[in-house]
Order: structure tokens, then C-alpha cells, then sequence
């Protein structure tokens, strides 16, 4: 049988009665503790001359202790109180029967995505999202920009937190009526562009399982080629309405994907302590959240961006040993600090993506302006990461290349990263009714391109 | 030991999160009939000030910070015990909060740092945890007779709630009443005006300082 899902009623039965664990205990006095001691065993030090490195052992020492992390503290289910824990025969089945290959959407439309190794010439799946909310007038707009894009394999739609003049709220009416609103848009969107069959990500609308539910429908909604998240609780942990979106997204037959973002300077603590949480989520991601792929967003816990050298380090070193010790696939969610339309932002796409595909991972990209303001994304920061990640895959880019140019970008914008320019919202910098850039927007996407071409950043074309 | 020493191996027992040593120190300087709130006024307060600061700085993490605080809620507790027992004066909060993460709203770790800061900073909490219901936060601001209602969210589809609490606290007549600040990844200072909050924090380390502005403002 191939996995996911794999043994879906051991998580549900483990998940009420697996050993008793308050929250409190579980985060300071067995995730905490076994964390220090494995990144101690394992000798796991970061080192911020080297945001990517090119030492096997190292990728393969952070294997093992994310492994050995997550035999000892396994996920914790904040609704039971139980904790869901694993032997290590039962983690290398899963591992064993895991394909390392899907295919999302359908028709012409459709395309592969697999797991990839380190330093990988097989272009990476890329992702297209905005990863923020949008006024409702702006939705089909937007979402039709992104699937527009030519190096878009699939995309996930921005979200909406108004529907008719009435606000969404998670757990209200709305929230359904939102969310059956958001696919039926984002199927109309696709079609419109000509990509009726492509990958769809949704729905970010719907924070609830009973909304999530409601937009499943073959015909206007979500089918079932299309993917759908199951998220986690800071960290490694789980609940039962995101358990309810398990066991329904498996029995209506979609794709899953599992969604996690360790907190650097939460409970994880610094880089290494992220790091190896970030690889144990992608085994509580096959087990628990029972996923075809995953995505993965470590991200800052005072700036909410993933383009500061820790994170740099942590996203490769993460895929590095994913890629060495897993077939698992997994794609790579950029944060940027600034926002559309600055010189900064652009050069944050380029450093995540191309430290990303490097390592071993897949794209989804982008959340800019540190992933708070309200229509502040356009699919030219996307452009320009995908752009970026499948070049290095084309032009066989290696670790040492992608640390090298990585410290050059990290030189032009580190500093600005608490203050970043927040740049211009889609309005500013699109024209929404053709879905296109402005001028402002090209020229300086342009000369960008140009500045980090001859800094050796790779591009496809 | 000398009143000194006592004073700076107290410091570095919360730095270090020792429970138990700065319990034993705590015992120690009160059989020495050191003023308790000279203790807490003078080591543990700034101890707790510079731990806060250096975890806005990111040179420790949560865990430190956690640590810490539960060292100095220990010693604290055996402090005010004594100050109780010996009939002396306890001084007041400076205010009381509720607070917790909205409605719909999973996320807690935001939440947890601002409960810390907002301690240390000399304000009894009343923490609701998580996916909280909007009227639960006014409910048990009338009860404690709290001064701030401080809300968090995580997520773009929950930051909502921050503005239902606020347009309940008016349908109800009661917006005057208290205080309202906001927080969380997705928030900004754009949303607080947009919704009529009092204030926003954009991290979660500067709530104390916030808090203290708010009220102090609110007295004058």
C-alpha cells in the first residue's frame, strides 16, 4: 500500500489513547529538554559563515536527531491531551512505502512533482502564492495574475476576509459562505486563463474544519487533483479539527499537504534547535497530518521573514537532510520582510529560492511585507524566486556556488530586514484589470535581474 | 555572604532559571530581615527587565524567557507571602489585563511572551489561553475588574475577532470601560486604527511598555 495515508485509524486511536501529557509539560519539560540534549549529542552547530553547507555529516547528524527527537517526544494532541508516538519500525515503514512521486491536476494541465536530492538539475515544482488576504473585488484579479505566470506548476490563491460586504470570521456562517466563494472564484480563474486542469491550492479562506469541508465539490469547489492543508500547532503538536481535516480530505481522495513553520526564537530556540524541529515535522507530516507533500515556512519570531541568515541555514540544512536520509517532498514557502515593487524584496526571493532548490527542496513562493498587510503581494516577487530556483537547477548550481552568492545578497539587504520597506500593494503595481505589472514594476524587476546576474545569481531565461 | 553577593547570586539564579537556589537565597535574605519588596524592587524587577531585553534582541529565546519568569514567579511567591504574614503593605499592580488568543484562533506563543513581559512588568494577568470567544474576553473583564483587554491573533482569517471584541464593547455600552491593545504576526498599527483598538504591539516582548504607557496615560 502506498503511503499516505498510512494507518489512519492508529492516529486516531493514539490520539485518545496515547500517554496523558498537559501542554504546559510537554513544551517546557519534554520538547525543550530533548531538544538541547540532541542538538548536544548530535553536535549540531550553526554557523553563520555557512547559511548553506556543504557537509554531508552534517545533513545526516541532523537526520538522526530529528528522528531521535521524534521518537522521544512524538506530537502531542491539544484537544486529548495525548500524546501520538511512533517506534522507529513504524517510521521506516511509512518512510519505505512513501512514493516520493505525485502528479497534481489534471489534463495538459497537469504535472509531476517528486522529491529532489541535493545540488538536483531536475527542475524544481514550483508553487505560486501570495499568502495573504486581498479585497474580495481584487480575488479573481489576483488569482488570475499568479496562474499567468509560465513557471507556475500550481498556485494557491490569496485569501479573503470579506464576502458580500459581510466580514469572514473563523467559525461563523461567513466563513463557509467565504470559502465556497474563494474555490468557485479560483476554479473560474483557472479556466479563464486557460489552465482549467492546474494545481490548485485551497482554501486559505477556510480556518475551520467545517468550512474546509463545505468547499469539497468536484464540480465548483475542490477536486480531487487539487491539494489541501493540514496544518500544525506550535510545535509538533495537533488538534482534532485539524485531525477532522485529515480524515475528510482522505476520504474525499484529495491531495494533502502537511503545513509547518517552526518559530526561530520560540520554543525551538535558535537555528540548530529549529532546524532539526523543522525535519521532525516532516515525519509527524507522513504520520500525523498524513501528507503528499509538504510545506515548510521556518520563519523569525520578531521579524516573521525566512530570508535572515539563521533561516538561510535552516531552511538548507532541512532539506539537505531530508534529501540524504528521506524520499519526502516537500516545498520551500519564502517569507520576505519587504514588501512588492523594492529592490530588497526582489533580492530576498532570489537568496530563498536558490538556497532552497540547492538543498534539495521544491518552491512555493511568496509571502512578502512580512506576511501582514493586506494586499501586499503580485506575482513578480514569485516570478523572480521561480525564476531564480529552476536556474540554479538548469545551470547545475552546487552548495558552495549558492553559499557564496547567498552572503552576497545577505550583505544587501541583512541590515534592513527589521525595518524593511513595505514597497506597493497590488493595486499600486499591477494593472488589475489586464493582470499585469506596471511599468515601474518591470523596469525594476529589469535592472535587478541584471545587478544579480552579475553577482552569478542564476536564471532560467 | 554579603547583602551584595546575596543580591547578585540571586540575579544569576533567574538568569540561569535555578528554581530551587533562588528559592534557598530568597529564604536566606529574608531571615536576614532584608525588606522583601527592597528584593524585588531591586533584583528581580531589573533582572527580569534585562532578561526581556535581551530576548527582544534575540540573544535568548523563549525558553530562557519562560524559565526565568517561573523562577521569579517561585521567589516572588514566597516574597509576598511573607509581606502578607507580616501584615506589611503589599503594593498594588499596576493593573490587571485579561487576556488571550481570539476566536477561531490556535496560536499561543505570542500570547505567552506578552503574559510574560506584561508580569514582568508589574500587571496581574488573567490568561484565557486560546480561541477564545469574543464575549468570554468582556465577561471576565467585568468580573476581575480589569483595566486592559489585551488580544492576540496569528492569522489573517482571525485577526477579525480583535475588531468583534471591540464592536461588542461598544454595542454593550462598555468601550469605555477598558483598554483595549492588540497583537500578532498579522496585525499592524493600520489595523488597530482601522478597528479603534488603544494600542498594538508589534512584538510581543513590547507589550509591557505599552501596557505601562496606556495606563499611566489613562490615570493622568
Amino acid at each position: 500500500m502506498v503511503t499516505p495515508p498510512w494507518r489512519i485509524n492508529e492516529i486516531l486511536d493514539r490520539a485518545e489513547t496515547g500517554p496523558v501529557c498537559l501542554e504546559k509539560d510537554f513544551d517546557l519539560k519534554i520538547l525543550v529538554p530533548e531538544l538541547r540534549r540532541v542538538i548536544k549529542d548530535y553536535d549540531i552547530q550553526f554557523d553563520p559563515m555557512t547559511p548553506v553547507p556543504s557537509d554531508n555529516s552534517l545533513a545526516d547528524s541532523m537526520w538522526n536527531a530529528a528522528m531521535d527527537l521524534y521518537l522521544e517526544v512524538g506530537t502531542l494532541c491539544t484537544d486529548t491531551h495525548r500524546r501520538i508516538k511512533f517506534t522507529e519500525d513504524e517510521i521506516k515503514e511509512a518512510l519505505g512505502n512513501f512514493p516520493g512521486k505525485f502528479t497534481f491536476g489534471y489534463g495538459c494541465d497537469s504535472r509531476e512533482i517528486t522529491n529532489r536530492q541535493i545540488e538536483d538539475t531536475k527542475r524544481p515544482f514550483c508553487m505560486l502564492s501570495p499568502d495573504i488576504t486581498c479585497d474580495e473585488d481584487l480575488f479573481v484579479s489576483m488569482s488570475m495574475a499568479y496562474l499567468q505566470e509560465p513557471l507556475a506548476d500550481g498556485v494557491c490563491a490569496p485569501i479573503l476576509d470579506e464576502i458580500e460586504g459581510m466580514p469572514i470570521r473563523s467559525g461563523y456562517p461567513t466563513e463557509v459562505k467565504g470559502s465556497v466563494a474563494h474555490a468557485m472564484m479560483f476554479r473560474e480563474a483557472a479556466r479563464r486563463v486557460g489552465r482549467p486542469g492546474i494545481f490548485l491550492k485551497s482554501v486559505g479562506t477556510a480556518e475551520s474544519d467545517a468550512a474546509q469541508i463545505a468547499a469539497s465539490n468536484p464540480e465548483w469547489g475542490e477536486r480531487l487533483t487539487d491539494g489541501r492543508f493540514v496544518a500544525s500547532v506550535t510545535e509538533l503538536k495537533i488538534n482534532n479539527s485539524l485531525l477532522n481535516k485529515m480524515v475528510h480530505f482522505h476520504t474525499y481522495g484529495c491531495f494533502v499537504g502537511a503545513l509547518t513553520g517552526p518559530i526561530l526564537g520560540g520554543y525551538t530556540g535558535g537555528a540548530e534547535g529549529t532546524a532539526i524541529v523543522g525535519i521532525a515535522y516532516h515525519l509527524q507530516g507522513l504520520l500525523v497530518n498524513q501528507a503528499h507533500f509538504q510545506n515548510y515556512f521556518p520563519f523569525h519570531l520578531k521579524h516573521t521573514c525566512n530570508t535572515t541568515r539563521e533561516l538561510l541555514w535552516v531552511i538548507s540544512t532541512t532539506y539537505q537532510a531530508l534529501a540524504r536520509n528521506s524520499n519526502l517532498i516537500s516545498t520551500s514557502n519564502g517569507f520576505t520582510a519587504a514588501g512588492p515593487c523594492t529592490s530588497m524584496v526582489l533580492k530576498e526571493a532570489a537568496a530563498h529560492a536558490l538556497v532552497s532548490v540547492v538543498s534539495g527542496g521544491n518552491l512555493w513562493e511568496i509571502a512578502v511585507a512580512k506576511n501582514k498587510h493586506k494586499n501586499y503581494a503580485t506575482p513578480m516577487e514569485a516570478r523572480m524566486a521561480v525564476e531564480v530556483g529552476c536556474g540554479a537547477a538548469k545551470e547545475k548550481y552546487s552548495r558552495e556556488d549558492a553559499n557564496e552568492i547567498s552572503l552576497n545578497l545577505l550583505k544587501m539587504y541583512e541590515d534592513k530586514i527589521p525595518d524593511a520597506p513595505l514597497g506597493k500593494n497590488f493595486r499600486e503595481c499591477y494593472d488589475i484589470r489586464k493582470c499585469k505589472p506596471s511599468t515601474e514594476y518591470m523596469d525594476l524587476y529589469k535592472n535587478i535581474k541584471k545587478e544579480l546576474i552579475d553577482y552569478g545569481v542564476p536564471f532560467i531565461y | 555572604m554579603t547583602l551584595e553577593s546575596l543580591f547578585e547570586a540571586l540575579k544569576r539564579s533567574v538568569e540561569e532559571f535555578k528554581t530551587e537556589e533562588a528559592k534557598q537565597i530568597t529564604k536566606k535574605l529574608l531571615k536576614e530581615q532584608v525588606d522583601p519588596l527592597k528584593v524585588i524592587n531591586d533584583v528581580l524587577g531589573p533582572t527580569m527587565e534585562e532578561i526581556g531585553e535581551k530576548f527582544d534582541k534575540m540573544e535568548i529565546f523563549l525558553p530562557e524567557l519562560m524559565g526565568a519568569a517561573e523562577v521569579m514567579k517561585e521567589t516572588t511567591s514566597i516574597l509576598t507571602t511573607h509581606l502578607k504574614e507580616s501584615a506589611i503593605e503589599y503594593p498594588k499592580p499596576r493593573g490587571k489585563v485579561i487576556l488571550g488568543t481570539v476566536h477561531g484562533d490556535i496560536h499561543e506563543i505570542g500570547k505567552d511572551i506578552v503574559k510574560i513581559m506584561l508580569e514582568v512588568s508589574g500587571f496581574e494577568v488573567f490568561d484565557l489561553g486560546r480561541d477564545v470567544p469574543s464575549i468570554q474576553f468582556i465577561e471576565r473583564a467585568e468580573e476581575v475588574g480589569a483595566d486592559i483587554i489585551a488580544l492576540s491573533a496569528l492569522m489573517t482569517t482571525t485577526m477579525g475577532s480583535q475588531k468583534e471584541v471591540i464592536e461588542l464593547l461598544e454595542a454593550l455600552g462598555k468601550r469605555e470601560n477598558f483598554i483595549v491593545i492588540i497583537g500578532g504576526a498579522p496585525t499592524s498599527e493600520t489595523w488597530q486604527k482601522e478597528i479603534g483598538a488603544d494600542g498594538w504591539t508589534e512584538t510581543a516582548g513590547g507589550a509591557g511598555k505599552l501596557a505601562t504607557k496606556l495606563i499611566e496615560g489613562k490615570m493622568r
